[in-house]
């Protein structure tokens, strides 16, 4: 049934479908809303779980990490500071293999105080062994957190659905929210296949010895290139249900793209008018959207670039003293390919600053004009 | 010793727990008191080597090794998934060590108390990081030496007193206990088990590797803490109805200090204002223990 | 197990001044463990279930034995050659045995029900007891082909002169004569004044046995009170009882008038004390008092009532022991002596140990000869006094005990709680002055129960599983009976906590041998 709703809510209402049994979290804007939602269904009964009104997000990710050990269903919800703060369990989750899901609604670090959208906090995580799904507009937000619990559990590791700030996480669009007859069938019960049990008492996360954890850190290598088939697999059947799917990368127009702008989260359908503007007037652009930034989808993006003579990344977010952070995967997943084209590094929309038409427009240009690029990166609308 | 739970063993032999090991004797006592139905949940702590390295095991129940600061909120999410799963049977105990309680753990701590989540904390106390080896913490008592502490930089601050902070939160239960007296330690781990929402019980449980004592003298010490009213035993409910449950033979806390190495520099002067200390925290439990009469 | 180290616990339990007690360690926490009560306890309750314990005895010998004199000390030597196989006939000359504990100790210290259950036991181990058998010195010669060896337990039963003018007339009784009396069962009424002369247990026996006829008694003692022989409390119990002591006194001589006798005393004055502590006394010249008395009663020391009884010179091979003095003359059977006869303090315990340390070294005799018996017996010794274990002996156990005694400073007393000792339940004193009835009353079970409780028992496990508590690395075994502990030295790290928390020092922490 198709519905007006926030990002935030297609969040929340995904979290209800899923039949999600323990939540936890600590609120901080912007991610409240999905949290308040949540908890009025609680309140209401409208979802059968416990809610933990946490201390901290430390505290909410830790209490689910308790939850999850136990054999249930999870999910907590944070944003910028709060996802710093967790830092520590991010690596603890995916290391005690743990299907838990995060919506993480993308936002600024401080100092100083900015409560708008940057990518910096989430791509921060990348090394932490969580999946991450970057999400363009509400109905992918629904769609994609129902996918994170299939794949999840199937391959023990925890996944991030990543949503901005305001332009997604507060924004009303139409979106469909399935029946839960049809989510059931899509995702069924969570069969543990490990879990606390005083009839078979084990120990969960204990002291290592250097050739077992070698081997532990291999097998979380392995069940991150394993999800990246598992990605392509549940995408067919959720169309199978749904008949919506989406790609760990969609290549928009690519197949004979000169350049390729290359985007994630809600800046994608900004870009996406841009294209057809410039199409229109007959450049050769395409749009290469990532979705899946871990496990990256490093053949699809080289396959989605094979023809394009540069490529052009668009990256609300910033590894200090290096470069875009979706600039760099680009560069890293290219370099070992023939004829690689020359990646093009443009900073855009740090703290929430509008990524606009104009500014992608002045980037395909910008682009087109040079033959390599000058600087790593270029601070665009500063 | 009398104990109703006497045969019932949850900890095996061979563990690497330091001879003479306090933590490891709070550990049996306390598992002979919850039985097999209990989920041990085991933030950063000595007991994080003693439980054993992966793919062996020190206890017979379920443990869940959890990051430092952790131990309370872990806890919650293990009780919340046992509600939504309909298990009311299995007791949620936290067991952390000074450091991850007094310090690094105590704001998971409050949260959790503050929740009144259904679990018993137990604080294993030995008055210092020890599985670091012997850094101060805020359970380290005032005059003690620590790496950390050393020489004449020994420590000057009091002892944070942990259950007068966790009563404070009001809730059911929150007792001290104490590895010399077993009986009471079962008691009140029994009591803690039989009540719902959030249990607290600090044990003092002494490490010889770290108080520089003899092996032989950790249970005789902890004694001594007791007699000489350092660590008095209480127990205090819903925050407000405290008992004491045993009257000290006020020895003098000098021969308390005197048997530890790491009280060695302190002078008769020194001696002399921490029984004062002593005393008048000792007073101000008798006061509230004697206000509800 | 009392029964395996004394045949005579009804009769100690209540007449042994229970030395014992004096050395208890709990008496340096709150007080003495009541052993004397305890015991006395446990040998009625054993006498009122009919309880028999399992004794462990040897195989049959072919050596035969006669014990002369049914005393405590031959009834014991009897009893325990008995358990160690031998036969053995006990000849005594009174028509029914006991010895100073049928005929001497009046009833109210030592009822006849009592030794009657005692004698029964040890008879009951095959001694045999031949009554109204009265012995002449040619029996030793006698004996000869028919016993290996005999043992002399005839005893002090002949009462000492007082070399005063006047003994002769007849004016003083014998007090032991008039215990035997009233013991025979007549009843001696009598009235007024009766004088006591003597210090020790005989001479409070009769004052007070003097008071229960209705008369008032006298104590003349030369020494002081506290420099008496008799057992304190004995002499306290007397001088409730309203026994009147006077000390420092001495009879010079008696005359009479046909109604009462006049005692001419001379006052004594102490010339400093002896190695033992006792007084020093000299006549205080001039000083003499007069004393009017309806009798006059002689308690003071007593003797063999035959010379052939002692320890003949030891000019033949011999051999003096603590308790026991063995002889292996060049014919005829071994001989031993004991009881009052070689000891010097005069107790039923002492007899009794005596009885014990001949049987033992009789038995080594025979096997190994005289130059064995020295340090086969110091391998059975008890602490470090000359106490011997029959136990030990015979292999037993208790062979197995670390032999080290505990001390005060050894016992772990924070795993103690004070309390204190039972009191006793007694008859008052208007009670006793009237009666012969047994002042010291049963205890109750409860009272018993609660008193052993107290007892620390010092080194000895009595699986109260500290060690086995404390241990953190759950090495301390107990086994399935639940009567063993033992150490996984597997497991085991050395600490040393379960020494330290052994509350009785059962347990020590030795270094490996490498």
């Amino acid at each position: 049934m198709k519905r007006v709703i926030e990002g935030s809510h297609a969040v929340a209402e995904a979290v209800r479908l899923a039949g999600v049994q323990v939540i936890s979290a600590y609120p901080i804007t912007p991610q409240t809303h999905i949290v308040e939602l949540l908890s009025e269904y609680c309140a209401s009964g409208i979802m059968d779980a416990r809610f933990l009104r946490v201390e901290s997000e430390h505290s909410a990710l830790a209490a689910l990490i308790g939850a999850q050990s136990c054999g249930v269903r999870t999910f907590t919800a944070t944003s910028s500071q709060g996802l710093a703060l967790m830092h520590e369990l991010l690596h603890w989750t995916s290391g005690a293999r743990l299907p838990i899901v995060m919506a993480e609604v993308n936002r600024a670090l401080a100092p100083g105080w900015n409560i708008w959208t940057d990518q910096t906090d989430s791509l921060a995580q990348r090394d932490t062994g969580w999946i991450q799904l970057y999400c363009e507009d509400g109905q992918e937000v629904l769609d994609s957190m129902l996918q994170a619990y299939r794949l999840a559990e199937r391959v023990y590791l925890p996944v991030m659905v990543v949503l901005d700030a305001f332009y997604l996480s507060h924004t009303y669009e139409p979106v469909d929210v399935p029946a839960e007859a049809d989510v059931d069938r899509f995702l069924p019960r969570y069969e543990p296949r490990f879990q606390v049990d005083t009839e078979n008492p084990c120990a969960f996360g204990q002291l290592v010895p250097p050739g077992f954890y070698m081997k532990m850190r291999q097998n979380i290598a392995m069940a991150m290139d394993e999800a990246l088939v598992r990605f392509d697999q549940i995408q067919e059947e959720f169309y199978g249900i749904f008949q919506r799917r989406y790609g760990p990368v969609e290549a928009i127009s690519c197949n004979d793209a000169e350049i390729i702008l290359v985007t994630s989260g809600t800046a994608t359908s900004t870009c996406r008018l841009v294209l057809r503007k410039l199409r229109d007037r007959g450049e050769k652009v395409g749009i290469l959207k990532m979705k899946l930034f871990r496990p990256f989808p490093v053949a699809m993006v080289r396959k989605a670039t094979s023809r394009a003579k540069k490529i052009a990344v668009i990256d609300r977010n910033f590894s200090f003293g290096a470069s875009g952070i979706f600039a760099q995967e680009l560069r890293a997943a290219l370099c070992n390919t023939p004829g690689r084209p020359p990646v093009f590094g443009y900073i855009a929309g740090i703290g929430g600053l509008d990524i606009t038409m104009e500014l992608l427009e002045e980037i395909y240009w910008k682009t087109k004009e040079a033959a390599y690029p000058e600087n790593e990166s270029v601070w665009m609308g500063v | 010793m009398e104990l109703d739970t006497k045969d019932d063993e949850y900890m095996y032999s061979g563990h690497v727990g330091c001879p003479g090991c306090g933590a490891a004797i709070a550990m049996r006592f306390t598992l002979k008191a919850l039985g097999a139905k209990t989920i041990v949940v085991l933030p950063a702590c000595c007991w994080s080597i003693i439980a054993g390295p992966y793919p062996q095991s020190t206890l017979k129940v379920p443990v869940i090794h959890s990051a430092f600061e952790t131990g309370g909120a872990v806890a919650s999410g293990v009780r919340a998934a046992l509600d939504v799963k309909g298990d009311t049977e299995t007791t949620v105990v936290t067991w952390a060590g000074d450091g991850g309680t007094f310090d690094i753990g105590f704001q998971a701590l409050s949260g959790a108390v503050e929740r009144n989540e259904d679990f018993i904390y137990v604080c294993y106390d030995n008055e210092a990081y020890m599985n670091t080896g012997v850094q101060r913490s805020s359970s380290t008592p005032y005059g003690a030496w620590t790496t950390t502490t050393p020489g004449q930089d020994w420590k000057k601050m009091r002892k944070k007193n942990i259950v007068e902070a966790l009563v404070a939160h009001r809730i059911p239960y929150a007792a001290t206990a104490n590895i010399a007296f077993p009986e009471d330690l079962v008691r009140k781990v029994q009591k803690a088990k039989a009540l719902k929402g959030s249990k607290f019980i600090h044990v003092y449980a002494s490490c010889p590797t770290g108080w520089r004592i003899p092996s032989e003298m950790s249970v005789k010490i902890a004694r001594m803490a007791v007699q000489t009213n350092i660590f008095p035993l209480y127990e205090v409910e819903n925050g407000n109805k405290y008992t004491i449950n045993y009257k000290p033979k006020e020895y003098l806390v000098r021969e308390y200090f005197k048997l530890q190495g790491r009280f060695r520099h302190l002078t008769d002067r020194d001696l002399d204002q921490i029984q004062e200390m002593v005393n008048e925290d000792w007073e101000v439990l008798l006061r509230k223990a004697a206000e509800r009469v | 197990m009392i029964l395996q180290e004394n045949p005579f616990p009804g009769v100690c339990g209540r007449v042994c001044p229970h030395p014992c007690e004096g050395v208890c360690n709990r008496r340096e926490f709150d007080e003495a463990i009541a052993i004397h009560s305890i015991e006395r306890f446990l040998a009625e309750t054993a006498g009122r279930y009919d309880l028999k314990p399992i004794l462990t005895r040897l195989a049959a010998k072919k050596q035969r034995i006669a014990i002369v004199g049914a005393g405590p000390a031959g009834l014991s030597a009897a009893y325990f050659l008995a358990l160690l196989g031998y036969s053995c006939d006990v000849f005594e000359a009174m028509p029914e045995p006991g010895g100073v504990l049928r005929w001497g100790i009046p009833v109210y210290r030592l009822p006849l029900a009592a030794l009657r259950s005692d004698i029964a036991n040890i008879e009951a181990q095959n001694v045999r007891i031949l009554t109204g058998q009265k012995i002449g010195s040619e029996f030793l010669q006698d004996a000869a082909g028919r016993y290996d060896a005999v043992f002399m337990g005839c005893g002090h039963s002949r009462t000492v002169k007082l070399g005063v003018p006047g003994e002769k007339t007849n004016a003083i009784e014998n007090g032991l004569q008039f215990l035997g009396q009233l013991r025979q069962g007549n009843t001696i009424p009598l009235l007024g004044v009766s004088a006591v002369i003597g210090g020790g247990n005989t001479a409070i026996d009769v004052a007070r046995s003097v008071i229960r006829c209705g008369g008032k008694a006298v104590i003349l003692y030369r020494r002081r009170r506290r420099d008496m022989p008799a057992f304190e409390e004995e002499v306290q119990m007397g001088i409730e009882e309203g026994v009147e002591l006077r000390e420092l006194v001495t009879p010079l001589g008696i005359t009479t008038d046909g109604a009462q006798y006049t005692l001419t005393l001379q006052e004594m004055k102490i010339s400093g004390e002896d190695s033992r502590g006792r007084a020093n006394i000299l006549p205080d010249e001039g000083k003499t008092r007069e004393l009017r008395v309806e009798r006059v009663f002689k308690a003071t020391g007593a003797e063999p009532a035959e010379d052939w009884y002692n320890p003949p010179d030891k000019t033949k091979v011999s051999l003096t022991l603590s308790h026991t003095i063995l002889i292996s003359p060049e014919s005829g059977p071994a001989l031993a002596f004991g009881g009052d006869l070689t000891n010097e303090t005069k107790s039923v315990a002492h007899a009794v140990a005596s009885g014990k340390q001949a049987a033992m070294a009789l038995d080594i005799f025979f096997h190994g000869g005289m130059e064995a018996i020295v340090p086969k017996l110091a391998e059975c010794r008890v602490g470090q006094g000359p106490s011997l274990s029959m136990e030990m002996y015979m292999e037993g156990s208790r062979r197995l005990r670390n032999t080290h005694v505990v001390s005060y400073e050894e016992i772990n007393t924070d795993h103690f709680q004070f309390q204190p000792r039972i009191t006793r339940p007694r008859l008052l004193k208007e009670e006793r002055r009237t009666s012969f009835k047994e002042i010291d009353l049963k205890i109750s079970t409860n009272l018993a129960i609660r008193e052993a409780e107290r007892c620390f028992n010092c080194g000895i496990c009595n699986q109260c599983d500290n060690c086995y508590m404390f241990c953190p690395d759950i090495a301390v075994i107990r086994e399935k009976n639940n009567n063993e502990r033992h150490i996984n030295y597997d497991y085991c790290k050395g600490c040393g906590l379960c020494v330290v928390e052994c509350p009785r020092n059962a347990m020590t922490l030795r270094e490996e041998d490498i």
